[in-house]
């Protein structure tokens, strides 16, 4: 009895603990909350921000510490000019190098909160004008646009020049003209306007920082400068999110850092750019002929990756790797675009000097083997030493048939054989057999009767080999497929 | 053409050059370089030379000089231009159509007809027991 009240209490123990437990892991989820909608984890914020109204439950980056420490910071930098720090330092201990690999972060960071904001925007304005986030992808012309449109209805009195090429531009008016969208309310507005600002606020930010990092990336990065430009190198440090995360990455994806998705609206996508990511604005890309650029484009990648690895280890600070790999892409460049050596004429080989190249092996056999005499045949060549053969028209007319069906032959009966060639012949049309679904006669009608009440004529040939003929032991048939239950 | 192909003047030329030629087939034009018909003909030699050069050597003997008018009695030549094939040596004859088989008379239509013509010179010469150049016809 008391056995079991222990039990019963352990139990209870180990509910309540577990209860406790629970409720921990709650609050600290709580606490981690405002960091993962910071983080790259964009699914939890987005299943959060579904029963949000204000749009700082959903962005809280610009509002944190380190935001506006780090925005300090770069202005602060971009203010004195470049001042070039002591090599002698070891580049982790370098302020500067810190900031900059914030910089990185924040960039990576700012660039979801983007997302987010545009998610917030486009389901806000949804009620106004749904088509407009199918034909407008990028997310800060998206906010835009929406600023621009506000709450007009009539998009002939709204001016969208500059903002989006002329062709999207006109495809925006006809839907607009027909969209399905009514006017928002005016807090409604007001909260999609602020997240608007906040967004383009967001992104000018981020091209300060780019801005920032990249007048450093002489001093970061100076062989990826050296090979890409630094414009370009910050750009992907930034994306990769910082110098050794680039580094780490296989060439292929550095190929594809920042390619823009393929653009709708009606444009083919036979003119679409490749895969390429920033790398299609360095100087070396925009150089080549157009036909050499999906090579120039892999190889550019795999260098500056080699060049970023280089960097993320300081191994070359004064950017010499950098320099020779450039110099190695522009000689290899140089060398496809080189005409290829003139064609000299042949003379004619002398007549059958060249052994004619004999091929042996299973599959020839097999092949000779569908021509090769039959034992019917062979039969019917030879004869038997004085005894006349009986012949097709009988009295030494016609064809001979020698041995076949002698008394004295070894065989008692000489059967047809499987003759392979007329199985493989068999077998090729019937895997021709068009648009015969289930019925394998090739006498059936296609005509659009009800299953049941299908036409078949009947074969008269179906009969010629007696009663049933099955297929399996048939001399003619070839392998069934066996199949897998 | 003289200045294209090689043009034989003298009968020691001759001589030296049908008894030098081994394992290859020796095509003799005898012609003028003046008359149409020969040029056209010296025009397809021309054009086949550097193809069929493997196998073939191809001159042009003037029928104008003094000491190759031995040849044209020797080979009857009346005709011009006329061509005469050796192998190793050894006059080559050929059924062309015609009633002389010592010589071919007249002109080629087109290059592809010199060619054939010569191959065959060269397969013939081969399988003879003039030399001992290898044939593939059997498995080896």
């Amino acid at each position: 009895m008391t056995l079991f009240w222990l039990i019963l209490m352990n139990c209870l123990i180990m509910k309540m603990i577990f209860c406790l437990i629970v409720l921990l892991i709650k609050e600290a989820d709580n606490d981690d909350a405002e960091h993962m909608e910071e983080d790259v984890d964009g699914d939890l914020a987005d299943i959060e921000a579904l029963n949000y109204d204000d749009l700082d439950s959903v962005s809280k980056l610009q509002k944190t510490q380190r935001f506006t420490d780090i925005m300090q910071k770069v202005e602060d930098a971009l203010e004195n000019g470049s001042e070039n720090s002591t090599h002698g330092i070891v580049l982790e201990d370098d302020p500067e190098y810190q900031l900059i690999v914030d910089c990185n972060a924040l960039s990576v960071d700012i660039e979801n909160e983007i997302v987010i904001i545009h998610n917030f925007i486009r389901d806000k304005y949804r009620l106004k004008f749904p088509e407009l986030e199918s034909l407008v992808h990028h997310p800060i012309d998206y906010a835009r646009v929406v600023k621009k449109i506000a709450n007009e209805m009539d998009l002939t009195l709204v001016d969208l020049e500059g903002f989006l090429p002329s062709a999207i531009i006109m495809v925006v008016s006809v839907t607009a003209s027909t969209t399905s969208g009514k006017p928002l309310p005016e807090d409604v507005l007001q909260k999609t306007i602020d997240a608007c600002d906040r967004a383009l606020a967001l992104d000018s930010a981020k091209k300060k920082v780019l801005d920032f990092v990249e007048s450093r990336m002489g001093y970061i990065a100076p062989n990826l400068s050296a090979i890409v430009g630094s414009a370009v190198a910050a750009k992907i440090i930034g994306t990769a999110g910082g110098l050794s995360a680039l580094a780490k990455m296989p060439a292929c994806n550095v190929q594809l850092l920042g390619a823009k998705k393929k653009n709708l609206a009606g444009f083919s996508t036979a003119t679409s750019q490749f895969r390429v990511g920033y790398l299609e604005q360095t100087e070396i890309f925009q150089s080549t002929p157009p036909s050499l650029r999906m090579r120039a484009c892999r190889l550019l990648a795999s260098k500056s990756t080699l060049a970023a690895r280089v960097d993320s280890t300081r191994g070359d600070p004064a950017g010499k790797t950098g320099r020779t790999l450039r110099a190695e892409i522009h000689k290899k460049i140089e060398k496809w675009q080189e005409p290829p050596p003139a064609k000299q004429p042949k003379p004619l080989p002398v007549p059958d000097s060249e052994p004619r190249k004999k091929r042996g092996g299973r599959r020839l056999r097999k092949m000779k083997e569908r021509y090769a005499i039959t034992d019917m045949r062979k039969l019917a060549n030879r004869m038997q030493f004085g005894i006349p053969e009986e012949s097709s028209l009988g009295d030494g007319l016609g064809e001979g048939y020698g041995m076949l069906g002698q008394a004295g032959s070894g065989k008692l009966r000489v059967s047809v054989g499987q003759s392979k060639l007329a199985a493989k012949v068999a077998k090729k049309f019937k895997d021709r057999s068009y648009g015969t679904s289930g019925a394998t006669s090739g006498l059936t009608s296609s005509l659009a009767f009800t299953p049941v009440q299908g036409i078949e004529l009947s074969n008269p040939q179906a009969n010629q080999f007696g009663g049933t003929q099955s297929t399996y032991f048939s001399e003619t048939g070839t392998f069934s497929k066996i199949k897998r239950t | 053409m003289e200045y294209l192909l090689p043009t034989l003047r003298k009968k020691q030329e001759v001589d030296s050059l049908i008894r030098d030629t081994l394992d290859k087939v020796l095509v003799l034009r005898f012609g003028l370089s003046s008359d149409a018909v020969c040029l056209q003909l010296d025009d397809v030699l021309y054009k086949s030379v550097k193809d069929v050069s493997k196998f073939v050597t191809v001159a042009l003997v003037d029928t104008t000089e003094e000491e190759i008018q031995v040849y044209l009695k020797y080979f009857d030549i009346t005709y011009v231009p006329s061509i005469v094939f050796f192998f190793n040596a050894h006059h080559m004859k050929m059924d062309s159509g015609s009633a002389d088989h010592t010589k071919w008379v007249g002109t080629f239509q087109r290059k592809q007809d010199f060619v054939d013509v010569v191959e065959e010179h060269m397969v013939q010469g081969c399988k003879s027991s003039l030399c001992n150049c290898r044939r593939y016809t059997e498995r080896q």
